[in-house]
């Protein structure tokens, strides 16, 4: 080997640099005191982060993510709250004289959903559309904020002196026009102002009220206490003008207990509903016979069957004084049917029916009906034995009568005349209600004074001077009572968003008690000395305030006012006489009059009967639009007297003829940008009186066209290709209680063996199944609005309903068979069926929609791009697209801001433009089970958890839960003889089970 | 056998010399432009434009400005991409298969065919990305791509078999005009007079000396690349079909579909390509070149696929009635008889009896009489897509989600927009490259090749 291995020159003569670098193993800068200093100003780190820095910068300088403000978190955190977990608080809602114990879901102090109150007995839980809905209303944009005089901001400190002032010094009267009060506080506040200022009068208004119910059951019974009634009891139940189900009295609770009469899933016999109306009503929907009858003809009606009843024995002529029996017997129901054209057989069944259920019917009449006829209605309950159907101790609280059309009359002259001061709208919008007849909205012109306390702007604050802004429901302190057994208690959950105070609260002020916590405080000793020194409490009193509290509701005695006889003096003939048109108007099924029509939500909710959203129409029977040649969308003006409105028509199976329903609470003009110019304003067409229904109406064809949307198409009585399709491809199953009871299992008798080539998936586990009782199902659509509220659903706006792009999650499908005349109604509540084979998950091209291991189908929509794919492949049509950013779209962006945002809920994804969405089954709940039982360390059964449309469902018909669980009552439902599935011969498994309806209808009939 | 049987008719008519043939098919390259070129550029390009802002507000706003609801998830931006799809058959038919069979009439017209194929595959390809929510992600994740994520797309859904399907048809259509293109540009390169024509169809003509060695690598790659093409021309429409055959909807689930949509491509294809050809040939006097001996051709294969159509119709019919399922033979008789019948018999009518009318070699013959019965054709098969698509989703299982769709004006400017984008594309063409293979058609010149035939 050579011994001299040189590489260069200066190693050769051994230069020392040299040798002093050979010593060295690694060059300069990487040996064991390296110091980045020394080396190149760019070294490997700095390299790489500039590296990462100008990643950094490039990927943040190219998004649009825009700063979101801090988030800061608690610093002293308050005791009740832990982030993350919902708190609930029990309050109560009222609006139009009624009440509802609710349960305020909160999370981190905004309140996100409204649930029913459990411990509610009268609703037990169930709340109607509009309490769910009104969470958006707390975040209306448009609510008022502070309060003003003549459009300018003005103190509460100035407003409440000077009306104080003018209280106490004007020696002219002064009106207070309010709305029915619930809250025995308030009224006792009223009260005590009526008191202090002698010229105050109260004057109160509401256009659907029970006043003749309550008049007529002072006259038959001497009592103030209207009875609830027992609807689980009655086996035949005859509704007369009254859609109980849908709109009047306490609906929630009626259809509960209705519902539990109709529970033949659990073996029970069914109630029988007969429905005589004229309108398409939803409790006309449910019946099993229903007649179409014009209201002027109701009172005949009982007559007829009174008349029938004694002829046939089944009532003795004991019962009646000689002049009452001499008026019955003028009537004969064969001459009633020819008279009216109606099928006899119908009306002796009807009175073989009752006969043969004496004590178990109950004949319910309209709140529209005259006094007259619920006279006679609480006779032939009465002669009937049906009394014991009435349950006085949950009866209805009277809280005074509505002012009559007299008082207001006199009231608008006394405007005119200049000899009122002041007029107060406390909460209520006279300018709106009432008829145009009483000229009131010109004689407030009149008036020096005019204040208006609201939450919202409406058609009364525009014509007032002072306009207070009123604290929301969530925002306010209140005790409630409208039935006799209970009191609830309303409790604030978050405070004021803006500066407002509660009316209560104003009132106080005027009365000289200008503290804050005033009403609070006086709530508090109103509840001690009416309610806790009343009752015999072992606890004290604080005690007692925080658990009623806790619970929202506090259970009083009350005097059961047992079976008075009814007063036969008192008994009148009605006036039966009908002629040309008859024009009905009805309350609207979602917001009512008030202030939650400017509510997307409730807008939006599609009618249950026409399934019409964002407008009222004229609704026409078909053959009477025939006759007219009207087709739908055509404008109609209608003419009673010199009163008239133009409205578009649309044909609605199941009208009676020559009959004209309209919905009031539309044709706002100033409620907000949501309300505003909303369908047509027919409280023009009042003339003034209680009446609700007018005949000798002028109906003719405008030649115009107006386009009323609908979620739905009307095809299906016109065109013979699509007739009755939903019976022919098995979607709707039904049967009757009589085939029912011969052979139990005449549903799956047809049935075809179905089998498939590949195996099917297993779910050994939890495995999340639905059914729906179709029998309990009436078709109210809580379900709906409680899924929007749930899950985030935005409000798309007349336009995109019209083009069938409306996001509800859940939709109740409502099909007609029969004649047109003479519908057949089935309803059909529809949503993700979360098939185990689905057919939308194999078509999606990036994996967006998948299926988890308890079967739920799953939606990511981050990964979703939007190709509709699976929308088209799903059979059901049941998973929505993101046309637009709809937050951005509808109405300018009405509920893009920060406040409407706090409405959402946190748990569910709010979804961009471009994706689908679909039911999720609220799987927000069942990770909320999921994550409870991983934290209790328990095995996960899935027994509690809930969907939003089960909790909302007034009636339970859907039941929800792990059907792995055999003794689970959805196991049961999914193996009863009356389960299907819709398309089941497409072998895809749906796991939504629909429980087939039963109409007890008579095997004749069928 | 009879002398008149086995005389080949001469597919470029009145044998003219090669020289000739260069400069007829390079003239367009080499002259300027006329106005009324100029003007059919502007009209194009406004129909181009007009789809521009109609895409361009899509994308702002998002897909709620077309008519598309809720049934209706698909509707014109999905007839449009398997009109355009049906489009691209004809051109890579004609070069491919018929060159695999050795028709020799398909010369004159395979480039220009083929062209037409790329920039109706480029015109179809706009449209199922931009009708979906999402375009801009929609783009990536379509495609398989590894990811930290480990996402991968979904190789059950159809529309992923028509992301692959379309692209490989596109990727091969291309490279198969292309190396078709190759001695033309020597052929250019060799004739340009300025300096950048030259560098540019230098680099284009990839070095092609027309050296034997290269001619003999080049049939074998053209016949090879034929072979290639070949079973995509059925595989494109076939897995275009599948979006619809492997659905469980009424009226799309048919195993009849991938058939009749190869044979309804073809269809429109050629009709496409012969209303074009009518005018090319006449503005730039290739009358002899491209004869009306191979636009009857062209007729007679439009009346086989157009029967071949009117046969899937009628079969559908039956099969629907023959199933027995009432969701089935609903949806067949509410196309027929429901509220979209007028649409129905727009198709049937343009592609089933206007066609028959070929039967007659007068009309198959007559330029005026064939341009005519081709443009229904288009217009026929434009409404078999709608006719498929839209009535199919707007009443499918369910009567209560059934919905009437009906096109927005943001869906007229998509249609419009992509026949602009089509036209122009095709102008640039015809002005830019050769518009008939200029090594090809020499090759089928009577004389050109070497013959037993003593009288030659």
């Amino acid at each position: 080997m050579p011994k001299n291995i040189w590489k260069s020159i200066k190693e050769y003569e051994n230069d020392p640099e040299v040798l002093k670098a050979k010593l060295d193993e690694y060059k300069e800068g990487v040996k064991d005191n390296f110091t980045p200093d020394e080396m190149s100003s760019l070294s490997r780190r700095k390299f790489l982060a500039i590296l990462a820095a100008s990643t950094a910068y490039a990927t943040t300088a190219c998004t649009n993510y825009r700063d979101k403000g801090e988030i800061v978190p608690y610093v002293d955190r308050p005791e009740e709250i832990l982030p993350g977990k919902p708190n609930f608080y029990a309050s109560t809602f009222s609006d139009d004289g009624k009440s509802y114990g609710i349960l305020v879901k909160t999370r981190e102090g905004r309140p996100i959903k409204i649930e029913g109150n459990p411990d509610d007995p009268i609703n037990k839980g169930k709340i109607p559309s509009k309490v769910h809905a009104s969470i958006l209303n707390l975040y209306d944009p448009e609510r008022l904020t502070e309060p003003t005089l003549d459009g300018k901001e003005i103190s509460w400190e100035k407003v409440n002196k000077s009306i104080a002032n003018l209280l106490a010094s004007s020696n002219k009267e002064i009106a207070l026009i309010t709305n029915p009060i619930t809250s025995p506080a308030t009224q006792k506040l009223l009260d005590e102002l009526q008191a202090k200022y002698s010229n105050v009068k109260v004057y109160t208004t509401q256009l659907f009220s029970n006043c003749n119910r309550q008049d007529a059951w002072k006259k038959s019974y001497d009592s103030e206490v209207l009875p609830s009634i027992k609807w689980n009891k009655a086996k035949v139940i005859v509704s007369l003008e009254s859609d109980f189900l849908g709109k009047e009295g306490n609906r929630t609770e009626n259809a509960r207990l209705y519902a539990e009469g109709r529970d033949i899933v659990n073996g029970n016999d069914i109630n029988r509903l007969y429905t005589f109306e004229a309108g398409m009503s939803l409790t006309g929907m449910n019946s099993d016979y229903r007649v179409r009858l014009k209201p002027q003809k109701q009172y005949q009606l009982v007559m007829a069957l009174l008349s029938e009843l004694l002829k046939r024995g089944s009532i003795s002529s004991s019962n009646f004084d000689s002049s009452i029996l001499s008026s019955i017997r003028k009537n004969s129901i064969s001459s009633f049917a020819t008279d009216n054209n109606l099928d006899t057989k119908k009306l002796t069944t009807l009175v073989s029916d009752l006969g043969k259920n004496k004590g178990k019917t109950i004949i319910y009449a309209g709140d529209i009906l005259p006094t007259e006829t619920h006279i006679a209605v609480n006779l032939l309950n009465d002669a009937l034995g049906n009394s014991n159907l009435y349950d006085y101790s949950k009866g209805f609280v009277n809280f005074g009568s509505v002012s009559s059309p007299n008082d207001i009359k006199q009231l608008v002259a006394n405007m005119y005349a200049g000899s009122v001061g002041a007029v107060i709208h406390f909460d209520s919008n006279p300018v709106y209600e009432l008829s145009n007849s009483f000229g009131y909205a010109e004689a407030l012109t009149k008036v020096e004074t005019v204040v208006a306390l609201s939450e919202a702007v409406n058609e009364t604050t525009k014509l007032s001077s002072y306009v207070l802004p009123l604290s929301n429901i969530l925002e306010s302190w209140g005790v409630h009572q409208t039935r006799v057994g209970s009191i609830t208690l309303q409790q604030p959950v978050i405070s004021t968003l803006y500066n407002t105070k509660q009316k209560e609260e104003v009132l106080l002020n005027w009365l000289g008690n200008g503290s804050d916590d005033a009403y609070t405080k006086y709530l508090k000793s109103y509840v001690k000395e009416n309610v806790y020194n009343k009752g015999s409490n072992a606890a004290d009193f604080n005690t007692f305030w925080f658990s009623a509290l806790h619970d929202g509701v506090i259970n009083v005695s009350s005097k059961i006012n047992s079976y008075p006889n009814f007063i036969q003096s008192n008994f009148a003939n009605a006036n039966t006489s009908v002629n040309g048109f008859t024009v009905l108007l009805q309350d609207n099924y979602s917001f009512g009059l008030g202030q939650y029509a400017n509510n997307g939500w409730l807008q939006e909710l599609p009618h249950p009967v026409t399934k019409l959203t964002w407008d009222n129409c004229a609704a026409v029977s078909p053959s009477t639009a025939k006759e007219l040649g009207v087709e739908n969308d055509d404008v109609l003006k209608i003419n009673i007297g010199d009163r008239e409105i133009s409205i578009a028509a649309m044909i609605q199976p199941g009208m009676a003829n020559e009959t004209i329903a309209i919905e009031l609470g539309y044709g706002r003009s100033n409620a907000g940008t949501v309300a505003n110019n909303v369908g047509v304003n027919a409280n023009l067409l009042l003339d003034g009186s209680s009446q609700l229904y007018f005949d000798n109406a002028s109906v003719t064809k405008t030649g115009e066209t107006y386009k009323l949307v609908s979620t739905q198409e009307h095809h299906s009585l016109d065109e013979e290709l699509v007739k009755d399709l939903h019976l022919i491809r098995n979607i709707i199953q039904e049967g009757t209680a009589e085939e029912y009871a011969k052979h139990p299992e005449f549903l799956k008798e047809h049935k075809h063996e179905i089998f498939s080539i590949t195996d099917n998936h297993e779910y050994n586990d939890v495995k999340w199944s639905m059914s729906i009782d179709l029998n309990k199902c009436l078709g109210c659509s809580e379900c709906i609005t409680s899924c929007n509220v749930e899950n985030n659903i935005p409000v798309v706006g007349k336009d995109q309903v019209e083009v069938g792009r409306e996001m509800h999650w859940l939709r109740l499908d409502r099909y007609y068979s029969g004649t047109p005349d003479e519908p057949i109604v089935s309803v059909q509540p529809m949503l993700c069926q979360h098939c185990d084979n689905a057919p939308c998950e194999n078509v999606c091209p990036v994996n967006a929609t998948n299926h988890s291991p308890d079967g739920l189908n799953q939606m990511v929509y981050n990964r979703c791009v939007g190709t509709r794919y699976c929308a088209n492949n799903c059979p059901y049509k049941v998973r929505r697209f993101n046309f637009y950013d709809f937050r951005d779209h509808f109405r300018d962006e009405y509920y893009q801001n920060e406040l409407t945002y706090l409405v959402n809920n946190p748990e569910v994804t709010v979804r961009s433009r471009g994706v689908i969405e679909k039911c999720t089954f609220c799987v927000q709940n069942i990770m909320e089970g999921r994550e409870l039982a991983i934290k209790e360390d328990e095995e996960f059964t899935g027994k509690d958890v809930t969907t939003s449309c089960q909790t909302a469902c007034p009636t339970n018909a859907i039941e929800f839960g792990n059907s792995n669980i055999p003794e689970s009552t959805i196991a049961k439902n999914r193996e009863h003889n009356l389960s299907y599935h819709v398309l089941e011969e497409l072998n895809i498994i749906p796991n939504v089970t629909y429980l087939a309806k039963i109409r007890n209808t008579h095997s004749e009939d069928v | 056998m009879s002398s008149e049987y086995a005389q080949e008719f001469s597919v470029v008519e009145g044998k003219p010399s090669l020289r000739s043939l260069d400069e007829i098919i390079s003239k367009p390259l080499n002259t300027k432009p006329g106005l009324k070129y100029y003007l059919a550029l502007a009209f194009t390009l406004t129909l181009l434009s007009i789809g521009a802002v109609g895409l361009a507000a899509s994308l702002y706003y998002g897909t709620g400005l077309w008519g598309n609801n809720n049934p209706v998830g698909w509707a014109w931006p999905i007839v449009n991409f398997v009109f355009w799809i049906g489009i691209g058959h004809a051109g890579t038919l004609i070069s491919a298969i018929l060159f695999l069979f050795r028709q020799k009439w398909r010369t004159g017209i395979a480039r220009f065919a083929e062209a037409m194929t790329i920039f109706a595959v480029i015109t179809a390809m706009i449209f199922p990305i931009m009708h979906t929510g999402r375009p801009w992600i929609a783009a990536v994740w379509l495609l398989p791509y590894p990811n930290q994520h480990s996402l991968w797309v979904n190789f059950n859904s159809p529309l992923l078999w028509d992301v692959f399907a379309v692209s490989t048809y596109f990727t091969v259509s291309f490279v198969f005009w292309y190396v078709g293109l190759i001695p033309d540009f020597a052929t250019l390169r060799d004739r340009a007079t300025s300096k950048i024509k030259k560098v540019i169809y230098s680099v284009t003509s990839l070095g092609w000396r027309h050296s034997n060695r290269h001619w003999q690598h080049y049939e074998m790659v053209y016949l090879i690349l034929a072979g290639l093409a070949t079973p995509l021309v059925l595989s494109v429409h076939t897995i275009v079909s599948f979006d619809f055959a492997t659905s469980q909807l009424p009226g799309w689930h048919t195993t009849i579909l991938p058939p009749y949509f190869v044979a309804g491509a073809v269809f429109s294809g050629f009709a496409m390509v012969q209303n074009v050809l009518i005018f090319v040939r006449k503005i730039f006097n290739y009358e002899h070149i491209i004869t009306v001996d191979t636009l009857e051709k062209m007729n007679k294969i439009m009346l086989l696929t157009g029967t071949m159509v009117g046969y899937a119709y009628s079969m559908e019919l039956f099969i629907a009635w023959y199933s027995g399922v009432n969701a089935e033979q609903f949806a067949f008789v509410n196309r027929a008889f429901g509220n979209y019948a007028w649409a129905y018999w727009i198709m049937f009518s343009c592609n089933v009896f206007i066609p028959q009318l070929f039967w007659i070699k007068k009309i198959r013959r007559s330029i005026p009489m064939m341009f005519v019965i081709a443009v229904f054709v288009n217009i026929g098969m434009w409404f078999e897509r709608f006719v498929i698509v839209v009535t199919s989703l707007s009443r499918d299982f369910l009567p209560s989600s059934w919905a009437y769709y009906s096109p927005t004006i943001t869906d007229i400017s998509l249609l419009i927009g992509s026949f602009g984008l089509f036209f122009t594309m095709v102008l640039l063409f015809a002005k830019a490259l050769p518009a008939i293979s200029i090594a090809e058609v020499k090759a089928v010149v009577d004389g050109s090749q070497p013959t037993h035939h003593e009288e030659h």
